[in-house]
């Protein structure tokens, strides 16, 4: 009875160990990393080795990953792990990126030290949609002036910032079902695809992939799948924020077509460009050399891409690069300032894409609200060098005064430069 | 032949014996092994705060030595040993050492070759260890 009794106890036991070695020998073994940020240990890249170090600025040593993923940073089974993200695969989506990326030292900090990214892309037209919803809402009678009311969401008035004359105090969320007009719910239901926080039209006839946020822009997309990056084993996530953007991912939402306000849809553009030339603007568009042989971030400032925590209603209040902040005019030079401090922002731009090597004393171009074109420095003759901030590419150009061109001082504006200066296609 | 027939039979008393003594073994194997398996186990090393540098004679005045496994450099000069933390003060990056002071390859800040802030953004210098020299001459620093 004794030996029966222990006969089955060993059995048991065994078997039981047997269990407890099989289950140790799949397990999983951890690979700790302790972020020198956070300080606490997390196991996430021992499944995710493949993935590439997001950027220079953010090495996974420093930052680790759930500081801006979110996640269980100890568990090892998959859903656990992932059950509490942020954004899903995107953390810089707009619903989530105070959380993900915010922080009085990383991207949502003073105002002064132009550390408010957050807060001004919040504002920015591209993220509110503002000037579209304004102009749609005004064309069909729902708003008396041609001045945002709405947004994608709603902004309430930041005090803290110096207000520009142009902006408006707040936005509400813009709600069509009130309005009984059918072309506002045609335009609410097929056109709000074009701002940063919605995804890309599932529909596009072209190469739209894009992420939402501020993946949107600095995570470059074109000619990567981003949605089966899961699915297939041979292929690693998109894991990039750069800010050398090139004019390719500009154009997931620009020079895709053209509203058709008669049926309130969007007319994809239907011509299979060839090179970088006809690929760049629409057909329909006119553009001078420098525009096209440039990417859009080689001209367009930060302020102008990403808001200057203004509200406006429309691009053009928000847009202010002109031809002339490079070129002057026939009487003036470029605006321009030496540089002589050290914490001069243009250094910490042209840190993060060092495509020029700036020094003190340098000689760089300055806009008209003050932004430093810190990749566009004046050469020794009194012309100027300019590197693609996407491409590394040096261009070279003079100033308009003491050349032949004899433009009205009063027409600015680049339709009025194209008139000359337009590229044949 | 019955003769040899029942021989080569095994009770069933000594197959039940034989089965306890043969099952109990492998249980002890594999229990040993768990056992073993238990006191191997090493949990999350905790962060290490004290590092023994040897010998103050191995740092003699002038040097700047790096102490990699404590991220920090040692400074002898005139006015004896200084170590400072080449974490830097704005995001936790390791910061890099040039004939210059340090420069940080994550945002730019740069610090003198004492340490001292000159570029941000960081907003404070580099953090000074505490360092103790033993009895016997021996240098220690301390990471916290």
């Amino acid at each position: 009875m004794i030996k029966r009794f222990l006969l089955v106890s060993a059995t048991i036991l065994m078997l039981t160990l047997f269990v407890v070695v099989w289950r140790t020998y799949f397990q999983i073994t951890p690979i700790p990393i302790t972020p020198t940020l956070s300080g606490e240990t997390e196991y996430c890249i021992t499944c995710h080795t493949d993935v590439a170090e997001i950027s220079p600025s953010h090495p996974v040593e420093t930052f680790g990953c759930v500081i801006c993923h979110g996640g269980e940073r100890l568990a090892l089974d998959a859903d656990l792990a992932h059950s509490t993200m942020r954004g899903g695969k995107n953390p810089s989506d707009l619903q989530v990126v105070e959380e993900s990326c915010g922080g009085s030292e990383c991207h949502s900090g003073e105002v002064a030290e132009e550390r408010d990214h957050i807060q001004r892309v919040k504002t920015t037209i591209q993220a509110t949609y503002a000037g579209a919803i304004t102009n749609i809402r005004y064309t069909y009678g729902a708003q008396k002036y041609l001045v945002a009311q709405q947004g994608i969401f709603a902004i309430e008035r930041e005090t803290a910032r110096e207000k520009n004359p142009l902006s408006v105090d707040a936005l509400t969320t813009f709600d069509p079902v009130p309005d009984e007009n059918p072309s506002i719910l045609e335009f609410a239901s097929n056109c709000l695809y074009c701002h940063i926080s919605a995804s890309p039209d599932p529909d596009a006839q072209r190469d739209n992939s894009r992420f939402t946020g501020c993946a949107a822009c600095h995570t470059p997309t074109i000619g990567k799948d981003i949605n089966n990056s899961d699915q297939d084993e041979n292929r690693t996530p998109i894991h990039q924020l750069t800010t050398a953007i090139p004019y390719t991912q500009c154009n997931t939402c620009h020079n895709q077509g053209n509203y058709n306000l008669r049926t309130m849809t969007f007319d994809y553009r239907d011509d299979k460009p060839f090179d970088r030339l006809h690929d760049y603007y629409q057909p329909i568009a006119q553009f001078t050399r420098c525009e096209w042989t440039l990417d859009c971030a080689d001209c367009h400032t930060r302020h102008e891409a990403m808001g200057d925590g203004n509200i406006y209603s429309n691009q053009a209040e928000q847009e202010y690069i002109q031809c002339r902040t490079c070129h002057g005019t026939i009487d003036e030079l470029p605006l321009t300032k030496v540089l002589t401090d050290p914490e001069d922002i243009a250094f910490r731009l042209s840190f993060l894409n060092p495509v020029i090597d700036l020094k003190i004393g340098d000689i760089i171009i300055v806009t008209d609200r003050g932004e430093p074109m810190w990749n566009i420095r004046q050469l020794p003759n009194g012309t100027f060098e300019q590197f693609g901030k996407a491409s590394g590419q040096r261009f070279t150009f003079r100033p308009v005064k003491g050349t032949n061109c004899e433009q009205d001082l009063d027409q600015q504006e680049s339709q009025y430069c194209h008139q000359c200066h337009a590229v044949e296609r | 032949m019955n003769s040899n027939s029942s021989d080569n039979n095994i009770s069933r008393r000594d197959f039940l014996s034989l089965a306890t003594k043969f099952i109990l073994a492998i249980t002890s194997f594999v229990g040993l092994g768990a056992i073993f398996r238990f006191l191997e186990y090493q949990p999350l090393s905790t962060q290490q705060v004290e590092f023994d540098l040897g010998s103050t004679e191995n740092y003699p005045i002038g040097t700047r030595t790096l102490i990699p496994e404590a991220q920090a450099i040692l400074i002898h000069d005139e006015d004896g040993f200084t170590a400072l933390s080449l974490v830097c003060t704005h995001l936790g990056c390791i910061v890099n050492n040039n004939p210059n002071g340090f420069s940080c390859p994550c945002h730019g800040s740069q610090f003198s070759l004492y340490g001292e802030l000159v570029k941000g953004p960081a907003k404070k210098p580099l953090t000074q260890l505490r360092v103790e020299i033993t009895d016997d001459k021996q240098l220690i620093i301390y990471i916290v």
